[in-house]
C-alpha cells in the first residue's frame, strides 16, 4: 500500500501488458497497488483472446484519490478488459477524484476497454483522462456508461463537476478526442442540449474497419426494440461512434452489447463474449 | 478595440451571411430540434443558442479559431495544421465534420480567388474556425473583434435556420439576436482566457441531434 500525504487518499496503480505467442494472448505484465488488484487472466473464449478484469478493493473513489490504468499490447495481442463491478465517485469535500487510462496496442493488436458504469454520486468531483496510442493496424473498442446520481434513491446530481476526456492517436495524428464536462445543476441536467432530465449516457467508440452498411446496422439494432433513452450513431474518419442518454444503465449496456458482437462478427468473424462478471 | 475602419470592413465582409461558403444550408442538428419540437419557438431557439455559448462545442471552435489566428499571425503553420487535426477529430458526428470542412474549403478557396493568402502550406481539408482565423490573421482583423465576428455570425446562421424551420417571423429572429449581444460577449470573454487544457464542452444534445438527422426522412439542410 502507498498513501499520499493525506492517508486518506488512494492512489492506486495497475499495469498490464499482453503478448502474442503460439495464437495465444500471454499476460506479460502484471503490477498492481492498492486499492486495485486484478483477477487472474482468463481464457473464456479460447486462447487468443485473454480477459481481464479490474476490482476497486475500496469500493469507489473519494476526492483526491488517484487512479491509474496502464494497458499495452504487444503485436497482435488480443484483450478484453472490464471491470469487477460498478465504478463510485463518493461526494467530494473540494478536491477532485482522477482515473487516468493510459493504452498503447501495437501494430495487429486489438485492445477492448469495456469497464462496468461508473455512478458519480451528488456533488463528486471527478476527472477520467483516457489516452490511446495505436500504432498502424492497430485496432480498438472502448465504452464509457456514467450515472449522475444515485438515480434508486432520487438522488440527482446537483452539485459537483465531471469530466471525462478521451484521446485516441495514430501516429501522432488524433483520431478521436472527446472532451467532456458537466457541472452539477439543473442548467445542464434539464436542459435538451444537456442531459433532457436523464441521469445515464454512454459512448462506444470503435476504431477500425468500418464497412458502410455497419453504420445503417447499429442504427437498427437500436430501433429494433421499444427503447426508452435517445441513441444515435455515426461514422469517424477512422471508425464508428455510439451516443446514448437515457434513464437505463442496463438499456444502454444491452445496445452496447449488440453493437459490439456486430463489430465482431464483421471484423474478427467472432461473436461478442460477455464476461460474466457482467450478470 | 477595431484598430481601423480597413480592419472593420473586412470583419464585416468576412463573418457576413452574405460569405459565399454555404453556411445558410446547414443547421447544426436544429432541423432535428424542430422536427422532434424540442425547439419550437423564439424561447427555446434562444435557450438553445446559450446553452451552446455557456456550455457548447462552439466553444471549441471558437477557442480553436483564436490559436489559428495566433499561429496564423506569426506564420506557425506546424502549429496551426495541428489545430486543424484537433478539430477534426474533436467534431461530434459525421455531418458536422462535412459541414466544416465543406465551409472552410470554400473559404480558402474564396481568399485565394479575390485576395491570395500568404500561406504556402494550406491545411486540407480544411475546418471552417481555422480558415476563419487564417483569414482575420491574414487581413489584420483584430482578435477580439475576430471571436465576436465568428460567434456573431455562427448565432445568425442558427438563428436564420430558425427562422425557416420552427418557423419564426423576421423580426423575432432580429430580436433574438439583439438579445444575444450579451450572451456573445460573455462568451467571447471567457473563450479568449481558455487554456488548452480547459478545452471541454458538453456534447450530448448536439451529438444526438446531428446523429439523428444524418437520417431524417425530410431534410431541408445538410446538418
Amino acid at each position: 500500500m502507498t498513501y499520499k500525504a493525506d492517508p486518506q487518499r488512494w492512489d492506486g496503480c495497475l499495469s498490464l501488458g499482453f503478448a502474442h505467442h503460439n495464437n495465444t494472448t500471454h499476460c506479460i505484465l502484471y503490477q498492481v497497488q492498492a486499492p486495485l488488484k486484478v483477477q487472474r487472466p482468463f481464457y473464456p473464449e479460447g486462447t487468443a483472446v485473454c480477459h481481464s478484469v479490474i476490482l476497486h478493493t475500496a469500493g469507489g473513489m473519494v476526492g483526491g484519490d488517484r487512479l491509474n490504468i496502464n494497458l499495452q499490447l504487444k503485436a497482435q495481442a488480443q484483450a478484453l478488459v472490464t471491470t469487477a463491478a460498478a465504478g463510485k465517485v463518493y461526494c467530494s469535500k473540494g478536491t477532485v477524484a482522477e482515473q487516468t487510462i493510459a493504452v498503447q496496442v501495437a501494430a495487429g493488436a486489438y485492445l477492448e476497454w469495456l469497464p462496468q458504469e461508473t455512478i458519480v454520486f451528488n456533488g463528486a468531483m471527478y476527472q477520467q483522462e483516457l489516452r490511446v496510442e495505436l500504432e498502424t493496424g492497430a485496432m480498438w473498442m472502448g465504452w464509457d456508461i456514467t450515472r449522475f446520481g444515485r438515480t434508486a434513491r432520487g438522488e440527482k446530481f446537483l452539485a459537483g463537476i465531471w469530466r471525462s476526456h478521451t484521446e485516441v492517436w495514430q501516429q501522432g495524428q488524433p483520431l478521436w478526442i472527446d472532451r467532456q464536462f458537466l457541472k452539477g445543476g439543473t442548467a445542464m441536467l434539464d436542459s435538451p442540449h444537456g442531459l433532457a432530465g436523464q441521469p445515464v449516457v454512454g459512448t462506444l467508440v470503435w476504431i477500425g474497419p468500418v464497412a458502410p452498411e455497419l453504420i445503417a446496422k447499429a442504427r437498427a439494432l437500436w430501433t429494433a426494440t421499444n427503447r426508452q433513452g435517445e441513441a444515435g450513431v455515426t461514422t469517424l474518419p477512422q471508425g464508428l461512434l455510439c451516443r446514448y442518454r437515457g434513464p437505463a444503465s442496463r438499456e444502454v449496456r444491452n445496445w452496447f452489447i449488440e453493437v459490439w458482437n456486430l463489430l465482431r462478427l464483421s471484423c474478427l468473424e467472432r461473436s461478442a463474449c460477455p464476461p460474466r462478471v457482467w450478470q | 478595440m477595431l484598430v481601423d475602419s480597413l480592419a472593420l470592413l473586412r470583419l464585416l465582409q468576412l463573418a457576413s451571411p452574405a460569405l459565399p461558403v454555404g453556411a445558410y444550408s446547414y443547421s447544426e442538428g436544429l432541423e432535428t430540434l424542430a422536427d422532434t419540437g424540442k425547439v419550437h419557438d423564439s424561447n427555446s431557439l434562444q435557450h438553445w443558442v446559450v446553452q451552446e455559448l455557456q456550455y457548447g462545442a462552439v466553444r471549441l471552435e471558437a477557442a480553436v479559431m483564436l490559436r489559428t489566428y495566433d499561429a496564423a499571425s506569426t506564420q506557425d503553420y506546424p502549429t496551426l495544421q495541428k489545430w486543424n487535426n484537433w478539430l477534426s477529430a474533436a467534431k461530434e458526428t459525421a455531418e458536422l465534420r462535412q459541414q466544416s470542412w465543406q465551409m472552410g474549403g470554400s473559404l480558402l478557396r474564396l481568399l485565394q480567388e479575390i485576395q491570395p493568402l500568404q500561406v504556402l502550406d494550406c491545411p486540407s481539408p480544411c475546418n471552417f474556425a481555422i480558415a476563419f482565423g487564417l483569414a482575420a490573421a491574414s487581413w489584420q482583423v483584430d482578435r477580439e473583434a475576430t471571436l465576436l465576428g465568428y460567434l456573431h455570425s455562427w448565432a445568425t446562421n442558427l438563428i436564420t435556420a430558425g427562422i425557416k424551420l420552427i418557423p419564426l417571423g423576421q423580426t423575432a429572429g432580429q430580436q433574438l439576436l439583439l438579445d444575444l449581444h450579451g450572451n456573445l460577449t460573455e462568451a467571447a470573454s471567457e473563450i479568449t482566457l481558455l487554456q488548452d487544457e480547459e478545452l471541454t464542452s458538453c456534447g450530448w444534445g448536439l451529438a444526438l441531434a446531428s446523429m439523428a438527422h444524418e437520417t431524417q426522412y425530410t431534410r431541408l439542410f445538410r446538418s
